[in-house]
């Protein structure tokens, strides 16, 4: 089996890096992929509480790279019944624990045995950023449709072409349709035209992202929420199906309106 | 407009050129211009123009001729000449001067290196005062100067080949340019794309952007305050161009109409930057909204 590494960054801190990987990954592993996430925000670990698996840590990334322990020793099966893993990073160290070329290793070592191998990028454009897109062969750009996110954005993409990374994809995070109709927030074509990428996926905001994150399982199990099955599709699409975007709307119906008019309207978005 | 056959005189406020079709002959133009000119009179009055001969190969009396009879027969004092470089090496040019229209006050004794770098434009040949031509004047230093800059414009005439005067080192680039990303060079610098926020460009040469320039750009780096800015569109608040840097304007009013839709051009006019609509690289632009803050 011959994998392929996807690394999912964005320069910018608190757009959805962690929340997006474990999602994507997760979602890949529900469609029958063997998945692997790592977490190589070295020193700010997060995807394993994301993940739910904080309590089943005993080894990291760091000891896999410095030979404490084997590889499959430091992978933590997911709870549920596919075949997801999690790469945990270390806590009591720093980015400059490990160097590219040792997580490149690592990482290719992997793909001999999983179809996805996604890597979970801290934030910033240093030696956490270049560890972690050493590694990886694509590469997923979250952000909000904010202007400095997407400044960030637009760095990281110039960034990953001048390290070869040609053509990454877009996700944009937190999009809050009502929003967008109002002109208050950028909408996707605004950002698109801007960072001059694809957009793989649209991913309105909700609140069942935060419970979910919160409770340590991904919102892509809860079927009812828009988040949720944002991140199925954009799994479905980086899994190479064709689909399109979805289209976010406001929920118009005559309770939403009223709803909106005494402000009561939640932040629930219907979707095509 | 003012317009007679061969001889085309062009009014724009204070300022006014003569333009003198290039292929007719030089008698007809210089009787074309008398006949114009004594017919006028009174229209004229004290001002400087700038003569423009265009293509055409003048020889140094017959240049010396054009300006007197301008001068004797208006009150105007002829300050400059427009020319191709491809003129200066075919005719016998040589203009007489009484003082340099240099702008560093000391000659250098061999002034042929220091006049490159002096920002005299393309194609302009500036005669500070006009002299009686009749007479020419002998300052030995004024004439080297003006020569000088003349070799100087062959220079970079020549370095570009026979007849090619406007092609340039260009440097195209093809993609987006990036927040973070810079560039340095010592041409003129195409972007086939975006200029993001947070990407720097500095050109010896003009910036052309055939999109959205919302960076930070800088034309004529080397001093050349003749370069310009071109985008489709220019979001940008603040740019360069030689050493006036351009700030947009903070009131609404003063903003560019047609900001919306269409190339525009932002070019150095009376040491500020102005903003116009683009309308061809040597159109003659009038005064724009000036990005001064």
């Amino acid at each position: 089996m011959t994998g392929k590494t996807i690394v999912i960054t964005s320069g910018k801190g608190g757009v959805g890096k962690t929340t997006a990987t474990a999602n994507i990954g997760t979602a890949l592993a529900m469609r029958g992929n063997k998945v692997v996430v790592v977490d190589t925000d070295i020193g700010l670990r997060n995807l394993d509480v994301i993940m739910g698996l904080e309590n089943r840590i005993v080894y990291d990334v760091v000891n896999v790279i410095e030979g404490v322990c084997k590889l499959n020793q430091a992978m933590i099966s997911d709870k549920h019944d596919y075949e997801l893993y999690l790469i945990p990073a270390a806590q009591t160290r720093d980015k400059n624990a490990i160097e590219p070329e040792q997580l490149r290793e690592m990482c290719a070592e992997l793909e001999k045995d999983f179809d996805y191998v996604l890597i979970d990028c801290p934030a910033g454009i240093e030696q956490g950023f270049k560890n972690a897109t050493a590694a990886a062969q694509e590469a997923i750009i979250v952000t909000t449709p904010e202007v400095s996110a997407i400044r960030d954005a637009d760095r990281i993409i110039g960034l990953l072409e001048s390290a070869g990374m040609h053509n990454p994809k877009l996700i944009i995070n937190r999009i809050a349709p009502e929003m967008v109709k109002r002109g208050d927030m950028m909408d996707q074509k605004d950002v698109e035209s801007l960072l001059a990428v694809e957009v793989i996926g649209l991913v309105p905001a909700d609140e069942q992202t935060v419970v979910a994150a919160n409770r340590g399982v991904p919102v892509v199990h809860n079927a009812k929420s828009p988040a949720g099955s944002a991140f199925m599709r954009i799994a479905a699409r980086v899994d190479g199906e064709d689909i399109p975007l979805m289209d976010l709307e406001p929920k118009n119906g005559l309770l939403s309106r009223f709803k909106g008019m005494v402000g009561m309207n939640g932040r629930t978005y219907s979707h095509a | 407009m003012l317009e007679t056959s061969v001889v085309q005189v062009v009014a724009r406020g204070a300022d006014v050129a003569f333009v003198i079709d290039e292929s007719a002959p030089f008698d007809v133009v210089a009787s074309e211009l008398r006949d114009y000119l004594s017919g006028q009179s009174g229209l004229w009055s004290k001002g400087n123009i700038t003569i423009n001969v265009g293509q055409r190969m003048l020889a140094r009396n017959e240049l010396a001729q054009i300006k007197s009879i301008i001068e004797t027969h208006s009150g105007l004092t002829v300050t400059r000449f427009w020319c191709a470089p491809e003129s200066l090496s075919g005719g016998d040019f040589q203009i007489e001067a009484k003082a340099a229209p240099i702008l560093e006050p000391p000659k250098p004794p061999n002034p042929m290196v220091e006049t490159e770098e002096q920002p005299v434009a393309h194609n302009e040949i500036v005669i500070p005062e006009a002299p009686s031509v009749s007479e020419p004047t002998t300052s030995a230093g004024s004439i080297t100067a003006i020569e000088a800059i003349i070799e100087g414009l062959k220079a970079r005439h020549n370095k570009n080949g026979a007849r090619n005067r406007n092609i340039t080192d260009a440097l195209f680039i093809k993609s987006t340019f990036r927040s973070g990303e810079t560039l340095e060079h010592s041409g003129d610098v195409v972007v086939l794309a975006d200029v993001n926020p947070g990407a720097e460009i500095r050109a010896d040469g003009d910036i052309v952007v055939l999109g959205s320039l919302k960076g930070w750009v800088h034309a004529g780096a080397s001093g050349d305050a003749k370069a310009v800015i071109i985008a489709l569109e220019l979001p940008s608040a603040r740019f360069q161009i030689a050493k006036y840097p351009g700030v947009a304007p903070t009131s609404a009013r003063r903003t560019v109409k047609s900001s919306a839709s269409g190339p525009m051009i932002a070019y150095v006019r009376s040491k500020s930057i102005h903003v116009a609509p683009y309308a061809g690289r040597f159109a003659r632009y009038k005064k724009g909204v000036p990005y001064d803050g």
